[in-house]
């Protein structure tokens, strides 16, 4: 359980971070999404305990972070996968995080193999490829077996066999009865992968939902109709209803269910050869939502 | 209901207790975790130093140095001892001659030293670190420990294989020169061995605070190396203040068997520099528990 409250991020004049409040609950993963700029790492590095808050308070278990009594077996983070010394051992890098904690060394070795790298444990990390390190940053996370993990853009340099096999890794951990916040801008990926959302803005909270009701709530639901007769059909439907011809035979419809577009269509004598409600994606509803947030970020460029 | 309005960051790290909200814990995780502590992080920091390969160049750079200007000081200060006035034999110290790699020494422990940190910066590991063990004093606390650990041993071998070389070239020249034994001697290879472990403390602290190994390296020339070759070109009192007290200079009295009266004592000089370490140090702790990682 993450539980972040009032927590606020001033640098001089701006808020990088303002008056935020959420929980993250266990047993599901959390996506965490917001525009470039909103405040999400500010957030992540707050609830970590890497940058003082201004105000306001973030706790893990009840506990903020730094005064877990060992950091790493009550939270796990990935927040720079890149940031290896490049002349030390992967099993090094992991052996150092795991004595600082008291971690027992052959957990070490069962997080190398939990990631896949048991067999190149022993190279020197900046021989590594970007998805080699993506997945020590994941073993370190892993190290302590916490019941919270937290990800900053865990796919990043990841290939399509990496994304499925994180997917899969958030899936089991959150069935496993942990906490997991991920953050990234991979929205296919967020909206396989998630249950729940937390989408921050300009450092504000912008939405708290389930994934299910974010997508319905944020985006008017399309009805593609295909037909021949597309101009005899345009004047039948009702003139609140948003009509855009996608070519000579086919219109997008929002504001009218398919069902009545069939009725009309029907009582109109217009030929239909298709008429599919259009699946709307996180991707979409999180455009419409942020757009706002997105072109203020452009006009102005505000913290981090 | 929770009562919080704590500062939440490094601030918070003395901990508050706070009625613990306990959401479903995995039932595979054992939650009764065992508090880690400050040996837990200096095994950390340790395991960090000895697989960070600049440690073993740095050292056996310094080694090479001093080693080799031990020798080559040796043989032509011994060869010209002969030719000397009176009054230079008199001031003739055989065991500053042996001992002038220092100089270049106390850079080597100090990049090492530095590096402790602005490795850390460079690679960005400091984010891992402080997420292993954000109490940021115990993070720099164990740095500095495993460095004197490193840097007093190997300090001490850097300034006797630098005596035992300087000495035995001084007396294949001619020249006078020390044994082991006498009191001058273990003063300077102990002593030469604390300097050096200063050295790299001066170089943590400094790292701790400018992050960057650069410009570390930089400021550790100009204040070790720059400022000592002009001391004697700076005006009147000045120069001598400086001469008397700038603190690598006045740390590196401690090789010096000669005594100059108008020079410190060589541990009055080493207790300038420790003193000056010891405010920097003071001064990077602050620094590195209010800065944003």
């Amino acid at each position: 359980m993450i539980e972040v409250r009032g927590l606020t991020k001033r640098y001089g004049e701006v808020l990088a971070v303002d008056d935020l409040t959420f929980a993250v609950r266990p047993g599901e993963v959390t996506g965490f999404l917001g525009p470039n700029g909103a405040g999400k790492s500010t957030t992540l590095r707050m609830i970590l305990g890497l940058d003082a808050a201004s105000s306001g308070t973030a706790t893990v278990g009840g506990k903020p972070y730094p005064a877990q009594p060992a950091p790493l077996k009550a939270v796990g983070a990935l927040l720079d996968p890149g940031a290896v010394l490049p002349g030390r051992t992967a099993y090094h890098h992991l052996l150092a995080l795991a004595a600082g904690n008291g971690i027992p060394r052959n957990r070490v070795d069962e997080a190398l193999a939990e990631v896949g790298l048991e067999k190149v444990a022993r190279r020197r990390a900046g021989t590594y490829s970007l998805g080699m390190r993506q997945r020590l940053g994941i073993a370190a996370a892993l190290l302590g077996e916490p019941p919270v993990l937290v990800f900053d853009e865990p796919l990043n340099g990841l290939d399509p066999e990496g994304i499925v096999w994180i997917r899969s890794l958030m899936r089991k951990m959150a069935a496993d009865g942990r906490t997991v916040l991920m953050s990234s801008h991979l929205m296919s990926e967020m909206e396989l992968t998630a249950d729940h959302l937390i989408v921050i803005g300009r450092g504000k909270l912008i939405a708290d939902t389930t994934m299910k009701d974010f997508i319905e709530a944020h985006s008017e639901r399309e009805v593609l109709v295909r037909t021949p007769q597309a101009e005899t059909l345009r004047p039948l439907l009702p003139g609140g209803a948003g009509v855009r011809a996608e070519d000579n035979h086919t219109l997008v419809v929002t504001g009218l269910e398919a069902a009545e577009i069939g009725a009309l269509a029907a009582a109109g004598g217009v030929e239909l050869h298709e008429l599919s409600p259009r699946q709307v994606s996180l991707e979409k509803a999180f455009m419409n939502l942020t757009r706002d947030a997105v072109e203020y970020q452009a006009e102005r460029e505000t913290g981090r | 209901m929770r009562h919080t309005v704590t500062h939440l960051g490094p601030k918070a790290a003395k901990g508050k207790l706070f009625p613990r909200v306990r959401g479903r814990r995995p039932a595979s995780n054992d939650t009764r975790t065992s508090r880690a502590t400050f040996w837990h992080s200096l095994r950390a920091e340790w395991i960090k130093m000895r697989t960070m390969r600049s440690t073993l160049y740095v050292i056996l750079g310094a080694l090479a140095f001093s080693m080799g200007l031990a020798a080559l000081s040796g043989s032509s200060a011994g060869g010209e001892y002969a030719r000397l006035p009176p009054a230079d034999q008199a001031a003739f110290d055989p065991l500053a001659t042996s001992l002038r790699g220092y100089l270049v020494a106390q850079i080597a422990f100090g990049l090492l030293g530095g590096l402790v940190m602005t490795s850390e910066y460079g690679a960005r590991t400091i984010v891992a670190t402080l997420t292993s063990v954000p109490h940021r004093a115990r993070v720099l606390g164990s740095k500095a420990a495993v460095l004197v650990g490193v840097a007093l041993p190997v300090g001490v071998l850097v300034s006797l294989a630098g005596f035992l070389i300087g000495q035995a070239s001084l007396s294949g020249a001619g020249a006078p020169h020390l044994a082991l034994s006498d009191g001058a001697a273990l003063r300077g290879v102990f002593g030469g061995g604390m300097y050096l472990a200063l050295a790299g403390l001066f170089g943590l602290a400094l790292g701790a605070v400018i992050c960057s190994t650069t410009a570390t390296v930089t400021t550790l020339f100009g204040v070790m190396l720059i400022v000592q070759a002009f001391a004697p070109a700076l005006p009147g009192a000045v120069g001598d203040w400086v001469s008397k007290f700038w603190p690598p200079i006045a740390g590196g009295r401690i090789i010096t068997a000669f005594r100059d009266p108008e020079l410190l004592s060589p541990w009055a000089g080493l207790a300038v520099m420790a003193g000056c370490v010891a405010a920097l140090l003071a001064a990077a702790f602050i620094v590195f528990r209010e800065r944003d990682a």
